[in-house]
């Protein structure tokens, strides 16, 4: 009747959780949904990045602005942080959960209401997007893995999904748990995802196999598990120079390094970025261009510089590098000028590239034979060379093993530079937190060389414990 | 000829002869009247006398005076769904007459409640315009829901809260002009509130407007102008100290450098060093006036009352304006003796203005926000360049001769100059009723009744500076129309048998459906700044306010009430209450009250005592009831669904809200014992009151790990709280000569309240100010919303470092740049010490007022006459983060207490030795206990002094009143609070927020000058 109607309004702007795993369509969302989150309120949209750039040595807080980050540049983060510590967890925890309640209801219904071949890809994209989760709380809340070979607290490891109140107390899973967690997840992806899409964009904003691939050349190398590194990046990178990989999407580099970084940003390079336009904007104060661009370059806010000290003073990266092109000066001050696009700052946010594999397996083979490795040279010059053809590495250049690590390692900072890898490349090596203008140096040994824990969690999960 | 107590001619009398004959009286009180032989008497009545008859077997003509009806417990009082006589109302409630709200400099008149009644406490919670004001009634009685009473103005339930969306603040209750209101009862009990079930948790107010009166028709005209001005703002460094006290924290961290890293005065067109007090150009002094006509008047079968009102405020922030065009008409028609058909419709047209933020509405922390950027914005700079064009770089102010890269968020007069934060609003409240006596003793009715609110949401940035800078301008307009309708039928049986038992009986069923929608457009990137409205050329079109929502509640609902010869007195109200947006396995809720009452008085053994001479009335009562709460609560609070968005430009699907298909009413169980007492014949009237409310089933949001990764808190009826006190009021007529009066109304309440229960796993609830810092902590065994902060012990004399109490009790020094060798942590011992945070935190103070009430007092002299309205409030603390900003060492402008930083060993001193970039040791950080305060204070909330113009003046110019009055709002304040007002609430509302004063703007103070004169 008109009154039991009127008591049981229904939504018109949402979708009951009793019919979201009903269609083919709903199904797709979901997946599509897990991206959009990982993407918004700045994890790898954005803030997950500028938190590991700013925590190296080559940006200088401009604005001393907690929201944007100036606690975690001079490395001074609460537990109840709100927009770092308290918003990076609950983020990274909502998109596993996501995961977890996606696989769930695939398991129940919507593996049969897509078939098995588009469940697969489903659920390895989900499985990945978990792992690049857990991935990410690893790098900022955990010691790294060198630290006692990952017997160190990690993060609490979720795997169902969950829906309703609960008990969810939950200790911290040690790192190597997780780790070893984050492997299965993105060795099932490399299994289950689609080779191609054959559609440029979707293989740069939708994970295919060789995207779970690279992203475990970085996992392994985070874990400083070089042989691994290799015979990951092997499976996508050919023996022999140009490097390309050979199956799945034909990843390689880009002839111009700066196209990357413009639309339509698609390319076979680009790994997996996360894409912005007009209607999908990244939102306040997470947009890389709003951080990096000062105002007089894209209206952006200037909220970092680049630090006289830092990479943009090696004398190694000549002013002709096509990367060079993105130091610009504004006032007396250089600002990294990657992302161009003015309000409202949709550039895609990269999260992984073809040329970090390249990098990654010219480190391993370093670090693991611990020789000047030759190949490892052709991978470096392979990136150079794109941007600058004058510079060429040769191994008379090298000293010895150790000489060549420093230059993958300068070239990483280069590379990437804004690109949000810094911070956790100089946590898997174990040096120390630079220190910057007011910023006193960090030992690897200090409470402060990670992040604490989120309050919140502390408050609500009685077996989850501080660092 | 009829006359008053005092010889005047009373016009408008109805004088009747048994049921055939009846007249009034004229102008001068004469009446002429036919009566047929056997009649022996006749009857007067007139509103507000008592009725009297008059002996008239062989008189030919009568004159008598009519004695006034007793002001005070005799008076009537409404409840819901009707009025009861005070005397015999046996549930505890308050009434607060018209006049302690007209004519004053105030937008809506909940903002004048405070200290008018016991056990009501309302918070003024910052000077910005038509914020809605903190109300409680007996405590804080919800977590998550709704605190607010539930409003009913004239039988209907009204919206409530700010229906702005914009920087401008716009209680929804200012489109009432407090000059239309005749009086306002706020029902606190079980038995008072349980005839609105479901929402009667936190109070009920009734609100009812003026009718016309019997006699001839009445012209009155209410007029005032008013003065306002912000008060006790912090004493600021200027520029010359700013830039010498900042180089010197510059070079105790280290990074002093003259040409890179400095701070410097700049020279202003004069020549000399700029030093900008950004308070002038922040605040301002703010003229108001406020005007309203009425014609009433009533006759026999009709009544009528119409008014027109137009107020305009300015605030004390430049560019806050209030603006209120209404329309008000009441009219009732009686067509023979058994039907009543009448109603009203009231039209208001109101404009809530800003600028920009104020930073005072939930937005602490908005780097626009007003009364942020007046106290932090260095004073060595100015807002114009020498040239006189806007200071400014990208989107925040220029840093001028300065050598660092900030000095300052957004330039406030750019912003002041150039942005809009408009509502416009536009409410209609209408209600039509039919009532019918079929006989006498039973009334049928039938109320239908509409509430429609159109906000019209105007937003701009410009593209120069501030916050449209990055978006290169941005603007959106909005439309939000919320629409309510409430159906109520009626019938109530009224009967005495054996003129002693009376008995009535009442039940009745209600719909009431509330729709709302909204949906606006923002645009950013401008093709030209000339365009500044959205239908103007501009690149992009985002979607902005969207919104639709429903909700309906069905209830039926009875009242018994039966008294033995206004001795003995009980009653009992039920209702019935299902809602749309409850879980679909619990819609439907009971709720009830009873009540009992014993007039003493009337017993014998009081009489034979001779009690009588001393009380004129004695009467116990007590009440004890469930009722319930759902305010606030969203309307599909109890579903589980997926949102959807996009990724990439393709549609998402995203599990966004976890629901509880089991959610139902909290409710509240009140228990009531009270006593209300007569002395003197009335002239000293009180009440004495326990309360004791148990709240069951309270809703919490309860909020699972985060890395359980749920969505939202889910909702559950888990908790429980009580609040408990003593309220006393007493009312007296101190001296009555015949040219000199003087009148006492004092109120008192205590109020404890307490937090019993959580949810299992749910140890505590953090209230969030601004978005941003975790002052306030709600826990089982405390008062909701305790300060939750970290403890120091001052500043180390030998170091100048501050030290702080981590969680082990230990003393922590903390030095933001430590020299080599050192660390920024430390123990005394000089060994490290791991960070000190918000995790150190303890549960520090209660921001509940344990004693809170008011005093107002009223001496008449001939024709003049004064009152003077005193609130105050003991018990609670305040944290004043605004303090943690005021001395925060970034470029932050500091307060002058900072000139006596520590500087040398030995130094004694509360501020510890400035760091360039610490944001830690004075609380920016996280909170620390050096910013809780108390909040004390005794408020002179009103003051007036009125002169009557005398009868003789007034008859040669024809008129019928006369009255001008100077009065003062809010003129002292007596309090050891540092900050401007220890009256606020930067969180609004919110129930575990509560208690905060970050950033906030203050109270205004207000001279106002009126008159008001009746034709």
């Amino acid at each position: 009747c008109a009154k039991k109607d009127a008591l049981n309004p229904v939504p018109s702007t949402s979708i009951s959780d009793l019919t979201a795993f009903n269609t083919k369509d709903r199904i797709e969302g979901q997946v599509r949904g897990i991206y959009a989150t990982i993407k918004n309120s700045g994890m790898y949209g954005g803030r997950y990045q500028i938190f590991n750039d700013i925590r190296g040595e080559e940006f200088n807080n401009e604005r001393t602005n907690v929201v944007t980050g100036f606690d975690i540049w001079n490395y001074t983060p609460s537990n109840s942080s709100t927009n770092s510590v308290l918003n990076h967890w609950a983020r990274a925890y909502y998109v596993i959960n996501l995961a977890n309640v996606f696989i769930d209801g695939m398991a129940a219904k919507g593996s049969a209401v897509v078939g098995t071949t588009l469940s697969n890809n489903y659920l390895g994209e989900a499985r990945l997007l978990r792992a690049i989760s857990y991935y990410s709380l690893l790098q900022l809340y955990a010691r790294p893995y060198w630290d006692g070979n990952g017997s160190k607290p990690g993060v609490p490891l979720r795997l169902k999904g969950n829906t309703n109140s609960g008990n969810y107390a939950l200790a911290r899973a040690s790192v190597a748990e997780v780790y070893t967690q984050i492997l299965s997840d993105l060795t099932f992806a490399e299994q289950n995802l689609p080779l191609d899409y054959n559609n440029a964009a979707l293989n740069t904003t939708r994970a295919h196999r060789n995207t779970a691939i690279a992203w475990k050349t970085r996992v392994y190398l985070s874990m400083q598990k070089y042989a691994e590194v290799i015979t990951e990046a092997n499976k996508i990178v050919s023996a022999t120079p140009p490097f390309t990989a050979t199956s799945g999407v034909a990843n390689a580099l880009q002839s111009d390094y700066t196209s990357l970084f413009k639309p339509p940003y698609t390319s076979t390079e680009s790994m997996l970025s996360m894409p912005f336009s007009t209607t999908e904007q990244p939102g306040t104060q997470n947009q890389l261009g709003y951080y990096y661009g000062p105002s007089a370059f894209n209206g952006g806010n200037g909220e970092y510089s680049l630090l006289s000290t830092g990479i943009i003073s090696n004398t190694g990266w000549k002013s002709t590098d096509a990367r060079r092109s993105f130091v610009q000066v504004f006032g007396s001050k250089s600002y990294l000028t990657k992302y161009s696009v003015p309000s409202t700052f949709t550039d895609w946010a990269p999260v992984i590239r073809y040329a970090e594999v390249l990098l990654n397996l010219a480190e391993a083979r370093t670090r693991s034979t611990n020789t000047v490795d030759a190949q490892a040279i052709a991978l470096l010059n392979a990136v150079r060379g794109r941007s600058d053809a004058s510079t060429v590495f040769t191994a008379a250049g090298f000293a010895d093993a150790s000489a060549l690590a420093d230059a993958i390692m300068t070239e990483r900072r280069i590379e990437f530079l804004g690109e949000g890898l810094r911070g956790a490349d100089i946590t898997r090596l174990g040096l120390p937190l630079p220190a910057k203008p007011g910023v006193n140096s960090i030992p690897t040994t200090s409470q402060q060389y990670i992040w604490p824990i989120s309050a919140d969690e502390l408050l609500l999960n009685p077996l989850c414990k501080d660092n | 000829k009829v006359t008053d107590d005092k010889g005047s001619p009373l016009t408008g009398v109805t004088v009747s002869a048994g049921s055939e004959r009846r007249t009034v009286t004229d102008n001068s009180g004469n009446f002429t009247i036919q009566v047929s032989a056997t009649a022996k008497s006749l009857h007067f009545t007139y509103v507000g006398y008592n009725a009297t008859d008059v002996i008239i077997t062989g008189k030919s003509s009568v004159s008598l005076s009519l004695t006034p009806e007793d002001k005070t417990l005799s008076e009537v009082v409404v409840v819901g769904y009707g009025v009861q006589k005070k005397r015999e109302v046996t549930g505890a409630i308050s009434r607060i007459g018209g006049g302690a709200v007209a004519d004053k400099p105030a937008q809506s008149f909940d903002q004048n409640l405070g200290g008018r009644a016991a056990g009501v406490q309302i918070t003024i919670p910052s000077g910005v315009l038509n914020a809605p004001p903190v109300i409680r009634v007996r405590g804080t009685n919800s977590i998550s829901l709704s605190s607010y009473p539930l409003i009913v103005v004239d039988g209907v339930p009204s919206f409530t809260g700010d229906f702005s969306s914009t920087a401008a603040a716009g209680n929804i209750l200012a489109s009432i002009n407090p000059n239309d209101i005749e009086s306002i009862d706020i029902a606190k009990d079980a038995a008072a509130t349980a005839i609105y079930g479901s929402r009667a948790a936190n109070g009920v107010v009734f609100v009812t407007t003026k009718k016309g009166k019997a006699g001839r028709s009445r012209v009155t005209v209410d007029s005032w102008v008013g003065w306002s001005k912000v008060q006790r703002l912090p004493d600021l460094l200027n520029a010359s100290q700013y830039t010498d006290y900042k180089n010197e924290a510059l070079k105790n961290a280290g990074t002093y450098n003259a040409n890179t890293n400095a701070f410097a005065l700049t020279n202003g067109p004069d020549g000399k060093p700029i030093n900008t007090n950004w308070y002038n150009y922040v605040y301002r002094n703010g003229f108001q006036h406020s005007n309203t006509v009425s014609i009433s008047g009533a006759n026999e079968s009709t009544s009528y009352y119409f008014s027109a009102g137009y107020t305009e405020q300015q605030g004390i922030i430049q560019r806050n304006d209030f603006k209120r065009l209404g329309i008000l008409m009441n009219i009732d028609h009686k067509i023979g003796k058994a039907v009543n058909l009448g109603g009203k419709i009231q039209y208001t047209n109101e404009k809530n203005l800003a600028a920009v933020s104020s930073g005072s509405l939930g937005d602490a922390f908005a780097t626009a926000g007003l009364g942020r950027v007046a106290l932090i914005t260095a004073p060595n700079v100015s807002p114009y360049n020498n040239d006189g064009t806007y200071n400014y770089s990208g989107a925040l102010i220029g840093v001028m001769n300065n050598k660092v890269g900030q000095v300052g968020f957004n330039n406030p007069v750019i912003q002041l100059d150039q942005n809009r934060n408009n509502a416009e609003v536009e409410h209609i409240i209408g209600n039509t009723y039919a009532q019918v006596k079929p006989i006498s003793s039973v009334t049928v009715r039938t109320v239908f009744g509409i509430d429609y609110v159109l906000v019209d949401n105007d937003i701009y940035y410009s593209p120069i500076s501030g916050e449209g800078f990055s978006s290169n301008g941005s603007v959106t307009a909005a439309l939000n129309k919320n629409k309510r309708w409430v159906w109520t039928n009626t019938i109530q049986y009224d009967k005495t048998f054996a003129d002693k038992h009376t008995v009535g009986l009442l039940a009745g069923m209600e719909h009431q459906k509330s729709n709302n929608t909204g949906y606006g457009l923002n645009r950013t990137i401008v093709s030209d700044p000339a365009f500044t409205n959205v239908q103007g050329g501009w690149a992009t079109p985002n979607p902005s306010n969207l919104a639709i929502g429903e909700n309906y509640l069905y209830s039926e609902f009875g009242r018994l009430q039966y008294d033995f010869d206004k001795k003995y007195y009980i009653s009992g109200n039920l209702r019935r209450d299902g809602a749309s947006q409850l879980g679909v396995n619990s819609k439907y809720g009971t709720f009830w009250g009873v009540s009992a009452g014993w007039e003493i008085t009337k017993e014998k053994f009081w009489t034979s005592a001779r009690l009588d001479r001393i009380f004129s009335s004695f009467k116990l009562r007590g009440s004890y009831g469930k009722v319930g709460n759902i305010g606030g609560l969203n309307n599909y609070a109890s579903l589980s669904t997926y949102g959807s968005g996009l990724y990439g430009g393709n549609g998402t699907a995203v599990y966004n809200q976890a629901g509880n298909s089991n959610l139902t009413w909290e409710t509240s169980k009140k228990t009531d014992i009270g006593l209300s007492f007569g002395l003197l014949n009335d002239k000293i009237t009180g009440d004495v009151t326990y309360y004791n409310n148990n709240i069951d089933g309270l809703l919490l949001n309860v909020p699972q790990p985060p890395s359980a990764g749920v969505p939202t808190a889910i909702p559950q009826n888990i908790g429980t709280m009580y609040n408990r006190g003593i309220e006393i009021a007493v009312n007296a007529t101190i001296l009555q000569k015949k040219d000199f009066s003087w009148t006492s109304s004092f109120n008192v309440a205590t109020n404890t309240n307490k937090v019993t229960a959580l949810a299992p796993g749910v140890n505590s609830i953090i209230g969030i100010t601004g978005g941003l810092e975790s002052p306030s902590i709600t826990l089982p065994g405390y008062p909701i919303g305790m300060l939750f902060v970290t403890q120091t012990k001052g500043v180390d004399p030998a170091t100048g470092r501050r030290i702080f109490v981590n969680s082990q009790g230990k003393d922590v020094y903390f030095q933001h740049v430590a020299p080599a060798g050192q660390s920024r942590f430390m123990y005394a011992d000089g060994t490290v010490a791991p960070g000190v945070s918000s995790a150190d935190a303890i549960v520090y103070k209660t921001t509940q007022p344990k004693v809170f009430g008011g005093w107002e007092n009223t001496f008449r002299y001939k024709g003049f006459e004064l009152t003077a309205m005193f609130t105050y409030q003991f018990g609670n603390y305040v944290y004043y983060g605004t303090g943690a900003g005021l001395r925060d060492q970034r470029f932050w402008n500091n307060e002058v207490g900072v000139l006596n930083r520590w500087q040398k060993a030995g130094d004694l001193t509360a501020y510890p030795k400035p760091i360039f970039g610490d944001n830690i040791s004075n609380g920016s950080s996280f909170p620390l206990d050096i910013n809780v305060f108390k909040g004390d204070f005794v408020k002179l909330r009103s003051v007036s002094v009125g002169y009557n113009l005398p009868k003789t003046i007034l008859e040669k110019v024809k008129i019928n009143n006369a009255r001008f009055y100077v009065a003062g709002s809010n003129l002292l304040i007596i309090t050891n609070y540092p900050g401007p007002d220890p009256e606020v609430s930067s969180n609004g509302n919110g129930t575990t927020n509560f208690g905060i004063d970050r950033n906030t703007v203050a109270n205004q103070r207000t001279i106002t000058v009126g008159l008001n004169v009746g034709f």
